[in-house]
Formats: structure tokens, sequence, C-alpha cells
């Protein structure tokens, strides 16, 4: 189970929302007496680990269960299921039911949704003739913190639903998540919006606030300034990249999951033979704290400087006479040696990748792609790359990032690309090209590529960028600039108007609302930094933007946003609000579609 | 819009079928060409159905000559490097022929399997 985060630093108070998640949850659970097996959906299962100890569900008598096509064995009366609303779920519970009629055993059932119920699935229930059998509730889990700045929708399939399926019931999720925020942390006097999806979120949210309106006093105590949000269609480019941030490589390596890694217990250095361990990665580890948003490069070199450091101070400690003090000091330091085995570990694993040749020159390819400088030599490295069957995934994440940069590539080679992609990997991949090119990320070319503009008048490539010293979030991808954090950092410093031009160019409407109450006050009116009144009404503490991030958000991104409000000058925290962490894998995974 | 809805209606379930059922599927399959052929904008799909089902044909019958089931269900590339690790040359030509397999394609493939059953004199002079 993976290790829940510590929230103390936080500037925003995520502790008090996870209890009141926690509450809600034991409340449930109280609520049904008696002694009670609780089946919880598996992916659901891990969220809820970011949430309550299973030790805790423990004391109060309950069984745990993860949902699967197999019934639930237990001798408890009490069968509780905690599952999102999906329908494929419901056969799978009825058959439960209906097989625990047939062994004639008199249980109890019930079903909470996660995070509300649907009438779809009531209605599969009522078709299976299992409804009245069964109470249903609700379990309102809108919002999950990942960590101090982070919190997660855990939606991992908000981009393809809204871009493939046209299915806008994720973005009332967000809504309703980032309503339930403000219920709690003040209602947000300004909201900009870039994207389509974006500006959907922008009007319920609009619309949630008339239908129930929050009292005056209420706003003037908003600790949220500002929401910004942005639809990942904006900026699929980024996601495309390969991160080079600790963290980010991290997860294109390992996966990151709900905050933490699984991995073969021997990359830890443990001999256990293929047996598989979970290691957390929150900043409740100073050390990982330290170095998850550097440049891999970096972090490679910070844990020599450490591990040098402190072999100085054990030969010091060995060779002369220390007073106490000292020695405490020294054990002190001891106690971080855990942290330091474990990301050297890590580091040392993510280093046989980097190293590859083949790496190296998938990063140079990239940086050429974006660059945009010379078209036949990424065509052909495409082209080989498929010639060489190379993982599918890999090819389309170059191929997108190939194909969105030039706003798609003239007829000829679209067809080309395609037939060969088919020839190589088979036919039952067409669904997937026809995803790709429904959601605009592979299609053919229209319109002249404005990437040139773009890329120019937002300065995406930075040359000789330092990853060690950096001065421009441009370090995250060493040399290329995220352009949806580009657009966040705008958005926060001068709100959309300045760049309207660039805008344009971009996919997706974009709105700046102020809402009712606020726009009497003068000094709401603009948000440049340090100058208006919030600052002091918040005596001292920095004024807050949330960013939310519709279809999901990067390690590498997440980087630079730190990176950006740790800077000087810069008058605001920022938390990010995303619908999950995604790279440019899980992305392009949803969008698979096998047929069969 | 509705040719779209057609199409995912002829896709879905000829790939449900299994390859035991091979009539109904290829049938399916050459329906889904006629779909497609209908619209103008639809001919790259149409002729990928086309070529689907005459690649099932030809791993059909590979399979009966071979007697070894691994051939349906792969892709070209995969059966050309199938049939040269078997040593069948002849078919693997006859797929890359039949398909019109570029040269470049032709050589990585032929590399990979020859590597693969460590044929190194046949690389060699190749």
């Amino acid at each position: 189970m993976a290790q829940i985060p510590n929230l103390d630093n936080s500037p925003l108070n995520l502790k008090s929302l996870r209890e009141q998640s926690q509450r809600d949850l034991v409340k449930i659970l109280k609520d049904i007496r008696g002694k009670k097996c609780l089946v919880i959906e598996p992916k659901l299962g891990g969220t809820l680990s970011l949430i309550i100890q299973t030790s805790l569900l423990k004391e109060y008598g309950i069984e745990l269960r993860h949902l699967s096509a197999e019934s639930v064995e237990t001798d408890c009366s009490k069968v509780v299921y905690l599952v999102p609303s999906q329908r494929d779920l419901m056969k799978c519970i009825s058959s439960h039911v209906h097989d625990g009629i047939s062994k004639g055993l008199q249980r109890e059932y019930y079903i909470y949704f996660v995070p509300r119920r649907e009438i779809q699935c009531e209605r599969i229930l009522e078709e299976e003739k299992v409804h009245h059998l069964i109470t249903i509730g609700e379990y309102p889990l809108y919002v999950v913190p990942l960590d101090e700045d982070i919190l997660s929708f855990e939606l991992d399939l908000a981009y393809k639903q809204c871009q493939v399926d046209g299915d806008t019931g994720s973005l009332w999720h967000i809504a309703k998540a980032i309503h339930k925020l403000e219920s709690t942390f003040g209602a947000i006097p300004n909201v900009r919006a870039k994207g389509k999806a974006s500006v959907i979120v922008s009007d319920i949210l609009d619309r949630m606030h008339t239908e129930e309106p929050m009292n005056s006093s209420d706003m003037a105590l908003s600790e949220i300034n500002t929401l910004i949000l942005i639809d990942r269609e904006v900026d699929m480019i980024t996601p495309m990249c390969t991160q080079l941030t600790y963290e980010g490589l991290l997860d294109e390596v390992l996966r990151i999951n709900n905050g933490s890694v699984e991995l073969d217990s021997s990359i830890m250095g443990v001999q256990q033979e293929g047996k598989k361990m979970k290691v957390p990665l929150n900043s409740s580890d100073k050390l990982l704290k330290e170095i998850r948003d550097l440049n891999f490069e970096v972090v490679v070199q910070v844990l020599k400087q450490k591990a040098t450091s402190m072999k100085q101070d054990y030969t010091e400690i060995t060779s002369a006479n220390q007073s106490v003090s000292e020695l405490k000091d020294f054990v002190k330091k001891l106690n971080s040696l855990p942290e330091m085995t474990r990301h050297i570990n890590l580091a040392q694993h993510l280093s046989t990748f980097t190293s590859k040749p083949s790496f190296l020159a998938k990063l140079d390819m990239e940086h050429t792609i974006i660059e945009a400088s010379s078209y036949d030599i990424c065509l052909e490295y495409i082209e080989e790359m498929i010639h060489k069957q190379e993982p599918l995934i890999n090819v389309l994440r170059l191929l997108i990032l190939f194909s969105v940069t030039n706003s798609g590539l003239p007829k000829k080679h679209f067809d080309y690309l395609r037939r060969e992609l088919l020839h190589s990997y088979g036919f039952e991949h067409m669904a997937t090209l026809y995803n790709l090119e429904k959601v605009g990320l592979l299609k053919k070319q229209e319109t002249k590529s404005n990437w040139l503009t773009v890329k120019r008048a937002l300065q995406l490539v930075v040359e000789d960028t330092d990853t060690a010293n950096p001065n421009d979030i441009a370090y995250v991808f060493s040399g290329y600039a995220p352009l949806s954090i580009r657009l966040v950092h705008n958005a926060v410093l001068s709100g959309w108007r300045p760049m309207e031009e660039i805008l344009k160019l971009l996919p997706g409407p974009h709105t700046e609302t102020k809402r009712a109450g606020f726009t009497s006050s003068p000094s709401f009116a603009t948000l440049q930094g340090g100058s208006n009144g919030l600052d002091k009404i918040t005596d001292g503490r920095r004024s807050l933007v949330l960013v939310v991030f519709v279809g999901g958000v990067t390690f590498a991104e997440i980087a630079a946003l730190r990176f950006l409000s740790a800077q000087e000058g810069m008058a605001y925290d920022l938390i990010i609000g995303t619908t999950k962490i995604v790279n440019g894998h899980s992305l392009v995974e949803t969008l698979f579609d096998r047929l069969g | 819009l509705l040719w779209k809805e057609s199409w995912e209606l002829g896709k879905n379930p000829m790939a449900s079928k299994g390859s035991p059922l091979h009539g109904p599927r290829i049938k399916l399959i050459d329906k889904a060409q006629n779909l497609f052929a209908e619209t103008k904008e639809h001919t790259f799909e149409s002729k990928a159905a086309e070529e689907h089902a005459k690649l099932l044909r030809i791993q059909h019958e590979l399979e009966v000559s071979t007697k070894q089931a691994i051939f349906v269900d792969s892709s070209i590339s995969d059966t050309i490097r199938t049939c040269i690790v078997l040593g069948n040359h002849r078919a693997a030509m006859k797929v890359k022929t039949e398909f019109k397999v570029s040269e470049k394609r032709w050589y990585w493939l032929k590399v990979f399997a020859l590597a693969t059953i460590r044929d190194w004199e046949a690389l060699e002079k190749f």
C-alpha cells in the first residue's frame, strides 16, 4: 500500500479535504451495522489508498476484497460494494447477487457509487432483477490530493471521452469538484479558460453558482484568487515529448501510479527473485522533494555529491575524537541514508535507459521535430521506425508530434504512413488510427502550420539551457519550454488579453470571467503581480492560483509550474488540479482501440 | 457521419469473430470495404479493408499448407518474417509482391528474420 502523502506544507488546507473524505467513508461504513465485507473496484482501491489506510478500515472490523468476476466468499452477512458508475460493473455485481441467492445465503447488499449514482447503472440492476435487493448510496469523492500541490480528479479517460466519444460527463465532474473546493475555500473570483472543454467546465461552474449561490461573506474569504483552466487539446505537443525531469523520467520508464511506482525488488538491491515492491514517491520524502523536478542529468550529480559528502563525514567520525553533539549530527544525517539508497538505486535503473544510443536518438528526433527544421529527416526516421517494427506506441508518439507541429501531413505522406503502419502492425489498428484522426492528432494537412509562429512568439525553443542552474522552464525538456506552461505563466501574470493573437492560433476558444460581486471592486479588476489589494488581505501569504488541466498533466509540466512559483517576483502560489497525471504513453494508450 | 457509424458496425462484429469462422469474417470485411467505397473520403479505409481480406485469405492458405496455425491475425510484416524464418522464401516473396511491400521495408524484415534464425550465411550473401 502506498504511503499517504504528508500534506502539512500545502499552501491550501488539503489535509482537511482529505479528512473530510475519510470521515465520509467511515460514516458510510459505520452506518451499516454488523460485520461487513467491503468490495472495492481495483482501480478505485488505488485511489482510496491515498485517502485512508487499510489498517484503519480493518479496525472497524471490515473485510476487504477487490471486485472481480468471481463471486465474493465471505462469512459476513453484509456485502458493501464501492464502485465507480460503470455499466459493465453492474452485470458483475448482479451475477454476484444471483450467485448468493442460488447458494441460499442470507446477505444484505449495498452499493455505494463513487462519486454519484447514475440512472443507467440502476436500470441495469433493474433489468437483472436485483435492484430491490440492494441498498444504493453515494460516496461523493470528487477530488483526491496527490501531494501538497496536486489534486487529482481521478478521471483516467477524460481526454478520450471528451475528444473521441464526445462524452462530457467528466467535465461535469471537474466542475463539481471545483465547486466543492469553492464551498470549502471560498468562491474563486477570476476564471480564465482556454480550449473547448475548459470553456464548458467554466460554463457549468457558472451555472452551479447561480443554482446554489454562495453568500457574499464566504466570497470575501476566498483563498483561491484565480482559476486557470487549460484543455489538454490546446497543447498535445508537450506530453508527446520524453520528460527529462527525475520524476517525469521515472514515470516514463516505470509508470508512477497513485504516487508510487511498482518495480522489481532487484532494482532496489533487495535479493528476492521476481518479487515486486512499491516505492512511494511524494513530498514526505525530503530528498525526492529536492530532486524530483530537476533535470535528470543534474540529479545524478546531486546524488553523487551527497554520497561523497557523507563519506567524508564518515571518515571524519572514525578518524578523530568527536563531541557528542557532533556525533548526534552525524547520526541525524544517517537517517537520510535509506532515502539516499532508494534514489541512487532508482537513478541507476533510469540511467540504464538514458545511456542507450536509441534513447538519445529519440530525444534528438523530438527536438528536430519541434524545431521544425528538416521535414524530410523526420519523415524518414519515422518510416524507418515503422519498418523496424519498433513498439507502436513509440512510433505513434513521434508521429503525433510530427503531425501536430505540421498541422497535419500532406495527403501523400499521410496515406503512405498509415498504410505502412497497418502493414507492419496489423489491420486491427485501423480503429486506433481513426481515433487519432478524429481528435486531430494524426491527420491530413489542410492549412499551413502556424507552429513556427507560436514557437517564436512564446519562445518555446530556448538555446543554451543550463540544466544545472536553470533560468527558464525549458530545462525540463532540455531546451523546449512546454507550451501549456508558457500559456499558464502568461495567464497568471496578465490574463489572456495581451496574447489574444497567439491564442487564436491554438485550438479552442478562450474566456475570461469575473464573478459578480467582484466586478465592483477595482482591486480585483487586474491581476498584476503584487500591486493589487488582494495580497494585503491575505496577510503576507501569497495569493493562490489553481491551475486545472482538463485531460491530464505530465510531471514535467508540474515541475515547470513549481519552478515558476519558486521564482522571485512571482506573487502567487500555484496549486495544480488535473483529471489524471499522464504521459505520452498513457494518453495514446487511451486512444487505442483494439478491435476484438 | 452515417457512413462512419456503419463502418464501425461493420468492423466490430468482424473483429469479435475468431479465426475459425473464416468465411463470415472475410465476408464482413468485404462488406465493410463496399461501404467505404460508397463515399469518396473513405477510399483509404476501403483499400485497407480490401487488403485485410486478401491477407486473411493468404494467411489461411499458408496455414493449410504449413499445417501451423500461426499466421492468421498477424500483420503483413509479421507474415513475411514468419515465412522467412520457416525458410519458405517463395511464400515470403509472394506476400511481398502481392502487397507491394517497399524494398526498404523488405530489407529490414529480411535482416531481422535471418538474424532470428541465425542464418548468417544467407545474411552475408544478401
